[in-house]
């Protein structure tokens, strides 16, 4: 297919790319007095960031993508229900969850104190991989599952009909034909292990951004600023590497269905059920043993509200945003180029990020510390998660049912939104599930940009954690999952009510 | 007096009972009475206030008990680390937008960063004048103090195998836990290559980083302490004393180490923004005996003006003897990291 050049979506890609690298180039400005960035201590912290990174990606790809395939084919009973609670771990802050962790296992911890069975202490790399992969694997589940959902079955069942076993055609015809929705995910999940402070620190593994950090609270801005720019080029690296994993076009089509017999479904059960209560029954039940030590007080339900709505408010700007942005990457090399640079903030550690929001927020003094702002500052934070997932499905549509379209006498228009979008709406649905997660459990901007007096569940965790009343953190902590919950179950519906119309299949 | 009686005396205006003035032999100057809440004017008006703390409920209790005396006040919070809100206030200034009325911070050295970037405005000298000596500055107030304290594990060893000179502790074969990305632990530092010279200094962490587990904060080193994962560590005292109210069995008591950097004494302070004369009256009820009384029983933070007893739990502390340092040096934190970093703990 010939297009015209531009592609229509670059100018509006392009001003987008535009914005959201600009917390970066503040971060530029903040730039002093360089250190010296590559001593030999800084040589060891670069190589436990890399580790982490390593591991991390690693371990919520052998998570995140069995995950995939069951809540995207297997037909258990409950399966949305499957899908929310294995997507929850997303709406835990990880420092909430590395916390717990390290205060649950090890010679004196909660474990031991409660059932007297001694457990290994959970730190260094091997629990800040473990925990990180707890919290990042849903990255993966939610970008390889809207890839999965629009793969035509026909491949497996002629795979199958040609003698194959259902594992071996899951992985040869399967997974090979979903690599970049699986990139996409290990994707934001490396970036987050990349900028996360919180689980390292508590599992004392020195990284970047611990270094970072300390800089930053020794008032360094600058040194932390220059750090920070230094850390972009790890994430640079990154994302040229995961722009590198390419899949052919093919025809959507039914998706597959596997139906597995009862006891099938209660191994499978028994099989997911330790993730769960790992990332999100551990952590909670560690707040409750505190909660009943300590008592709760001073929360109001407003939090709750405050969370839900600004996070329903970002999510869906950036997945408006986002689709420009995904349909320039598809549309050539200066397209692809825009959207990795959307990218790089979310390797920013989110401390760094808040303050150069502020210094741009400042920008706008009108605007400064309202709602408005934050949201904004939420979207250019968190508009990587949503043009991932966009751009990810819509490499799968096929050009040439735009151009059947276009035949038949539809306008550029016309066969967009009738043909592209609805095509694209598993990832738009699974970004703006991403974006809403993510702002659910966001800190620093909210902390720096909300409007003065604004709380929310996060901003209220953080605020008992760091007086160290843990056991208030009890409810927030709940709700912030139930409300994550809630809020995918009602993206889930929408996508449900899409994917029909679009695929002429009724899946039940 | 707990936390109803407090709200009551604050916002109804009851007589508090002749408070204990004995504990605090260190820090008394003069005999003076703190001021009531029942001296000062209502405070009016629209104010904001950056507090860099979280502070899950004591601190908020005081703001409502503030709020709910002066009905004509509209107090608005934003709450969020200590040093970012300094980088914002520095970034607000360079805008030239004012947001913040007050900066009431944990850490005397983001008090430091604001006061440098010629944001602070002086404080009337009264309002010095009722803070203990040693503690009195121009365009800034302290409003609680926290002490270095060695917190030990009983179990593991005894309180007279604890040194009572913090340089000592680089010789010894104790298991210590130290926080030192901390900012508290690194104020510490600070204090002793104030005391003691650089190389000292330096010494000092090589010798004690033979024998020491580091942790995030100095609440995980309490916490390391009470699990018996090390034999003692470095902290604010009051982690240990909210851990033992928590857990009153808790396996951790307080040493304390003799006019050395180990004991030194840190603020908590607040600051004044712009010409907004609310703002010092503010200042002004954060230092009255009611709220320093409150902030000392419930957050176990030592008060700093004269008459306000010691938070319970607090040995007398006759015996010990903090070191005179300016805490305004102690904002001087670039050559104690490029230290901390040379002598590899950091």
């Amino acid at each position: 297919m010939r297009v015209r050049w531009p592609p229509p979506s670059y100018p509006l890609a392009g001003l987008i790319a535009l914005v959201a690298v600009l917390p970066v180039v503040v971060l530029v400005t903040l730039v002093g007095d360089a250190p010296d960035p590559f001593s030999p201590y800084n040589l060891k912290v670069l190589l436990n960031t890399v580790v982490l990174m390593a591991l991390t990606v690693l371990g919520s790809v052998l998570i995140g993508v069995p995950l995939a395939l069951l809540t995207a084919y297997v037909e258990v009973p409950w399966r949305r229900v499957w899908l929310v609670a294995l997507a929850a771990p997303l709406a835990l802050p990880s420092y909430i969850g590395a916390f717990t962790f390290y205060a649950a296992f090890g010679p004196g911890g909660e474990i031991e104190t409660l059932t007297g069975l001694s457990t290994p202490s959970l730190d260094g790399m091997f629990g800040a991989a473990l925990v990180m992969a707890l919290y990042t694997y849903p990255f993966v589940l939610l970008t390889t599952r809207a890839s999965l959902c629009s793969l035509d079955a026909s491949q497996v069942n002629a795979a199958r009909t040609l003698g194959l076993s259902l594992p071996m055609s899951l992985w040869r015809v399967v997974l090979p034909r979903v690599r970049n929705g699986i990139a996409a995910g290990a994707l934001l999940a490396a970036m987050y292990a990349l900028s996360d402070f919180g689980t390292p620190a508590i599992m004392r593994l020195d990284t970047f951004t611990r270094v970072i950090f300390v800089e930053y609270n020794a008032f360094g801005l600058s040194q932390a600023a220059m750090l920070s720019l230094q850390l972009l080029s790890i994430v640079g690296l990154v994302l040229y590497l995961e722009s590198r994993v390419k899949t052919p076009h093919e025809l959507p089509g039914r998706s597959l269905s596997i139906w597995p017999s009862r006891r099938q479904s209660v191994a499978l059960f028994a099989a997911v059920a330790p993730i769960v209560l790992l990332a999100i029954a551990l952590p909670l039940a560690v707040f409750g043993i505190w909660l009943w030590r300590d008592g709760a007080e001073g929360f109001e339900l407003a939090y709750a509200w405050n969370s839900a709505y600004a996070a329903l408010l970002a999510a869906l700007v950036a997945v408006v945003l986002a689709v420009p942005v995904a349909h320039a990457a598809m549309s050539g090399r200066a397209g692809r180029l825009m959207e990795r640079l959307t990218y790089l903030g979310f390797g920013v550690p989110g401390i760094v990020m808040g303050t150069a929001l502020v210094y741009l927020g400042l920008k706008l003094p009108l605007l400064y510390q309202t709602l408005a702002l934050l949201v904004l500052a939420y979207v250019l934070r968190f508009l990587p998660l949503a043009v991932g997932a966009v751009r990810s499905t819509s490499e799968r549509i096929d050009p040439k049912l735009v151009n059947a379209a276009r035949t038949l006498g539809a306008s550029r228009g016309e066969a967009f939104r009738r043909i592209t979008l609805p095509l694209t709406l598993r990832g738009i649905v699974a970004g703006g599930a991403l974006v809403f997660l993510e702002v659910m459990r966001e800190l620093p901007a909210t902390l720096l940009l909300g409007p003065t007096g604004y709380e929310t569940l996060a901003t209220y965790l953080w605020r008992v954690y760091e007086a160290g009343y843990f056991g208030r953190a009890a409810v927030p902590g709940l709700l912030l999952i139930l409300i994550s919950a809630l809020g995918l179950v009602l993206m889930l519906s929408g996508e449900a009510r899409g994917g029909r119309s679009v695929l002429e299949d009724n899946r039940r | 007096m707990r936390r109803r009686q407090f709200l009551q005396t604050l916002a109804a205006g009851g007589v508090v009972g002749a408070l204990p003035a004995g504990l605090n032999t260190v820090f008394a100057a003069d005999a003076s009475e703190a001021v009531s809440v029942e001296d000062l004017p209502p405070i009016e008006g629209e104010l904001t206030l950056y507090l860099g703390r979280g502070e899950g409920g004591l601190y908020e209790r005081v703001l409502d008990a503030i709020r709910k005396r002066n009905p004509k006040l509209e107090l608005g919070v934003r709450r969020g680390p200590t040093a970012a809100l300094a980088n914002a206030i520095v970034a607000e200034g360079r805008a030239n937008v004012r947001r913040a009325d007050l900066f009431w911070a944990v850490d005397s050295g983001a008090i430091g960063v604001v006061e440098e970037a010629g944001l602070a405005r002086d404080l009337p000298a009264d309002i010095s004048a009722q803070l203990k000596l040693g503690f009195r500055y121009e365009a800034w107030a302290p409003v609680t103090g926290r002490i270095r304290t060695l917190p030990y594990n009983p179990t593991r060893l005894s309180a007279e195998q604890v040194p009572d000179d913090v340089m000592a502790l680089a010789d010894s074969s104790l298991k210590v836990g130290w926080a030192p990305a901390y900012a508290s632990f690194q104020s510490f530092v600070t204090a002793m290559r104030l005391d003691r010279g650089d190389q000292a200094t330096r010494d000092w962490l090589k010798g004690v980083k033979r024998h020491a587990k580091s942790y995030a904060g100095e609440l995980g080193v309490v916490m390391g302490v009470e699990r018996g994962e090390v034999d003692l560590g470095f902290a604010n005292h009051y982690y240990t004393l909210r851990l033992k109210a928590g857990k009153p069995d808790a396996n951790v008591a307080l040493a304390f180490t003799n006019n050395d950097a180990g004991c030194l004494v840190n603020a908590s302070g607040i600051l004044a923004l712009g010409e907004n004369p609310a703002a010092v009256t503010f200042i002004r009820y954060l230092l009255t005996r009611e709220v320093q009384s409150y902030l000392a029983e419930e957050a176990y933070e030592i008060p700093l003006v004269d008459g306000v007893a010691m938070p319970q739990g607090l040995p007398p502390l006759a015996s010990v003897q903090p070191p005179k340092i300016d805490l305004t040096q102690l904002a001087d934190l670039r050559p104690t990291l490029d230290l901390m970093r040379d002598a590899g703990v950091l």
